[in-house]
């Protein structure tokens, strides 16, 4: 009954007089390339760098840059409420941009930021708390719904193709990713944490939405990895959502991915152990969905502590010998750095200011105490010092650059039983929070400099958004007075900032056109585009 | 500027701060006291807490999490006793699972809004698992099983309806020995008199004596010290601040717009600032210590 309402309210709604919508197709082979002239993938390419080779616009010519269009979500209603913010990364095909927030899909003109048409859907749940965007494979364009629909779509008119309900609603599953696309597979993760159900990622064919593979973030029956877990039950209502992408080494064909927090959330009573593979980074085999290592950044985590933020991939010599190697400015507020091809560690060292560890395992986990994890008194730890914003890697300056936010809060357990159920715990900032943005050299874990952005507002624990780096030394993000500014990536000095009509809420992409250098930036309800004024 | 936590607290005796972390939000949200000015999404429990009772807030909360329709409270109240003596010994108090599983998630329980398919499952029961059936029970009385269950769910995943348990685990004389130690050096004797009849419930205590609200007065405001380009100095209140402009309100009631050029200096000042200090290394036994202690003066 469900489907049936839902199949009658999704509708493509076709703009005003048809604009003459470019065909838009995309060769495979070119999906998750360094973007120049397309953005092919959520991150830009494979590697979650999001890193430009793009040289036009420099620290001489930045402060020529102007506003050049500016596409304004009008007339969708309250998202139950709330209003729409744009928390996608934008996609670039053909001069074709695809923008979302949840249950609506915006393909626009790249030149003129006209809408080109518009899909949306009516949910019967989920949550709506965000949308990241869209994947894209030769013609098709994959959305998810909230309430857990993958929904393929044809690139150039918006018509639906085919749609795949993938987890259930019901059971407090919700999607809010942008689907990764990965030769013939569509990797899909999914959210939600309020009813300790297992997390999953799951490929499906991107002709005919045929599941491929499922990988489960707790161990199944007979797995020794079991022994992580008190038994099986609690290993399956063990949570580790999958709900932000995760990146790829077409070499290694290993899919990077990191999974979210532990269920109960906030309660670690009812699960002694560490509790695997939430809270991890996962290599998994981009065909077949097996696990090749794991590195557990949060063991037996009960703060929240999500381990979804980017893992970056990137390659360096160290002791004259190269290495392909992953790191993550993680949510725990520590710094990693593994070998890619085994997992194992090289850095894991704190970025923010905390002391809720007692030390490392010989496996480079950090080892929680006690005493910190929430209580019915309440218990004073780190806020979350990072969040699903992306941070970049400069292949020029070998830097890796993340907003984070250092502070405090007294963390309660609401739920005290030996069976507890839910987030059971709930709890208060306290003092100021720092916001920052760290340049983190990340073979040492070491900031080369830090700005500090101003707040008055005691930050609202709010983490800053996404960063993009440019080879012409730039370093773009937004701070929470509505800024967007541009630094110098090696030094960290403000060139350039514009102050928009909301704070930066989106991933930044750039690209050329027409001959162009263009930076996109969402804030709010709005989509800005900026090139240089000629 | 008050902060938005304290809103909430003098706004409707929000009985708890709401869930500090909306998972993908906390991202934005975090703890509750994330600022509805900024562009974040006010996230699932927090945004009801602002100016809403708890009803609206666990309302509010329901419908940001996408959950079913609402549970009958008075049916669920009168399933209770019914579900401790039948269900219980295999499911749990809560049914968060025992001997038998957690029906929390229960694909039946998830699939039934107010017992019409609940009632039926419950007379027949699951032999081949070992539930037995309770035909034996009126309907009214299963029917009364199933909200109390659907009840269950709702406690469990709407963070909207949690609350704090009893969190006065603290040694009130050891919290009048670290208040006399550590607190008397700002504050003046009887400062504290009467202290917890300015708080509704003993958490909103420990987070006001820990993080004290700015008060309407603005007696606690931060302030600045700007000196401009052209070498005048402007004194007062800091009402915006970022890298490229800061607003002050002087003593004279005026509001001063100063664009920060690298010749213009600034420096702030926030009278919270030994609070700070304190709760950088505020240990979470003194904590309970002292509101303890602090819980006595009312």
């Amino acid at each position: 009954m469900r489907l049936a309402t839902a199949l009658c309210a999704a509708v493509v709604a076709l703009v005003g007089p048809a604009l003459a919508a470019p065909n838009v197709s995309v060769d495979p082979n070119a999906i998750g390339k360094p973007p120049i002239d397309n953005w092919t993938t959520f991150n830009g390419d494979y590697t979650g760098q999001r890193y430009s080779t793009l040289i036009q616009i420099t620290p001489a010519n930045v402060n020529q840059i102007a506003q050049q269009w500016v596409y304004k979500i009008t007339n969708l209603g309250g998202q139950r409420g709330a209003a729409p913010v744009i928390k996608c990364t934008p996609l670039l095909v053909n001069g074709v941009l695809y923008i979302t927030i949840p249950d609506h899909l915006f393909a626009l003109d790249a030149r003129t930021g006209k809408e080109l048409w518009r899909y949306d859907w009516v949910d019967h749940g989920g949550h709506l708390i965000g949308q990241r965007g869209v994947g894209i494979w030769k013609s098709t364009v994959y959305f998810l719904a909230p309430d857990n629909w993958l929904i393929a779509l044809d690139a150039t008119t918006g018509k639906e193709l085919w749609r795949k309900n993938f987890a259930d609603a019901r059971k407090q599953y919700f999607s809010t990713s942008a689907p990764l696309v990965v030769k013939d597979h569509v990797i899909v993760g999914v959210g939600g944490d309020a009813m300790d159900m297992p997390g999953f990622l799951d490929s499906f064919d991107p002709v005919t939405g045929n599941l491929q593979w499922t990988w489960w973030s707790t161990p199944r029956t007979g797995d020794p990895v079991l022994k992580t877990w008190p038994n099986e039950a609690t290993s399956q209502h063990g949570g580790g959502m999958t709900w932000m992408p995760g990146t790829y080494d077409p070499e290694l064909n290993l899919l990077f991915w990191p999974t979210g927090n532990t269920n109960p959330v906030f309660a670690g009573q009812g699960r002694p152990g560490a509790n695997l593979w939430t809270e991890s980074l996962v290599a998994l085999d981009a065909d077949s969905g097996k696990l090749k290592w794991y590195f557990q950044v949060s063991p037996h985590d009960t703060h929240d502590f999500d381990n979804t933020t980017a893992p970056i991939l990137f390659d360096k010599v160290i002791d004259g010998r190269p290495r392909k190697l992953v790191s993550q400015a993680a949510r725990n507020g520590f710094f990693v750095t593994l070998d890619r091809v085994t997992g194992k560690y090289l850095v894991v060292k704190p970025f923010v200011p905390l002391d809720y560890y007692s030390g490392l395992s010989p496996q480079g986990e950090p080892i929680p105490i006690p005493d910190k994890d929430p209580s019915v008194g309440g218990s004073i730890n780190i806020v979350n010092a990072t969040n699903w914003e992306a941070p970049s890697y400069s292949r020029r300056t070998g830097l890796f650059y993340v907003n984070a936010v250092e502070g405090l809060a007294i963390y309660y357990l609401t739920d005290d039983s030996a069976h507890p159920s839910g987030y059971s715990g709930t709890g208060a900032t306290i003092g100021l929070s720092r916001r920052v943005l760290k340049a983190i050299d990340p073979l040492t874990g070491r900031s080369v400099w830090i700005h500090e952005y101003p707040n008055l507002n005691n930050a609202a624990t709010t983490v800053g958004p996404s960063i993009l780096t440019t080879a012409a030394n730039l370093l773009i993000t937004g701070d929470d007075q509505k800024n967007l500014i541009i630094y110098s990536a090696d030094k960290g000095d403000v060139l350039w900032h514009h102050e928009m009509t909301a704070n930066q809420s989106d991933g930044l992409i750039t690209y050329m056109l027409d001959g162009k250098q263009w930076i996109l930036a969402g804030a709010g309800d709005s989509l800005y585009a900026y090139s240089l004024n000629k | 500027m008050r902060h938005p936590f304290l809103i909430a607290i003098s706004a409707g005796g929000l009985a708890l701060l709401a869930a500090i972390a909306i998972s993908q939000e906390t991202q934005n949200a975090a703890p509750p006291s994330n600022a509805p000015k900024t562009n974040t999404t006010p996230a699932g429990g927090s945004r009801a807490g602002f100016n809403g009772t708890p009803e609206q807030r666990a309302a509010a909360t329901r419908v940001f999490l996408g959950l079913g329709s609402e549970p009958d409270k008075a049916a669920a109240a009168r399933g209770a006793p019914i579900f401790q003596q039948n269900c219980a010994f295999c499911h749990g108090s809560q049914a968060h699972g025992a001997e038998g599983p957690s029906l929390i998630t229960s694909d039946v329980v998830l699939g039934d809004e107010h017992g019409e398919h609940l009632v039926g499952f419950l007379k027949s029961g699951r032999p081949e698992k070992g539930m037995p059936s309770f035909a034996g029970l009126p309907d009214d009385q299963l029917k009364d099983i199933a909200e109390f269950l659907h009840l269950q769910v709702e406690e469990v995943a709407n963070r909207g309806t949690y609350h704090v348990l009893n969190i006065l685990v603290g040694d009130a004389s050891k919290g009048q020995t670290y208040v006399a130690a550590k607190c008397m050096s700002c504050h003046t004797a009887g400062a504290f008199d009467h202290f917890a009849s300015k708080f509704r419930s003993p958490d909103q205590l420990q987070r006001g004596w820990v993080w004290p609200t700015r008060p309407a007065d603005k007696s606690l405001a931060i302030t600045a010290t700007v000196k401009t380009a052209d070498g005048a100095t402007i004194s007062g209140r800091v009402t915006q601040v970022s890298d490229f402009r800061i607003t002050l309100v002087g003593s004279d009631g005026q509001t001063h717009i100063v664009d920060r050029t690298p010749a213009v200096d600034v420096q702030m000042k926030d009278p919270l600032a030994p609070h700070q200090a304190m709760i950088m290394t505020l240990k979470n036994d003194d904590m309970h210590h002292v509101t303890a202690y602090l819980e006595t003066l009312k």
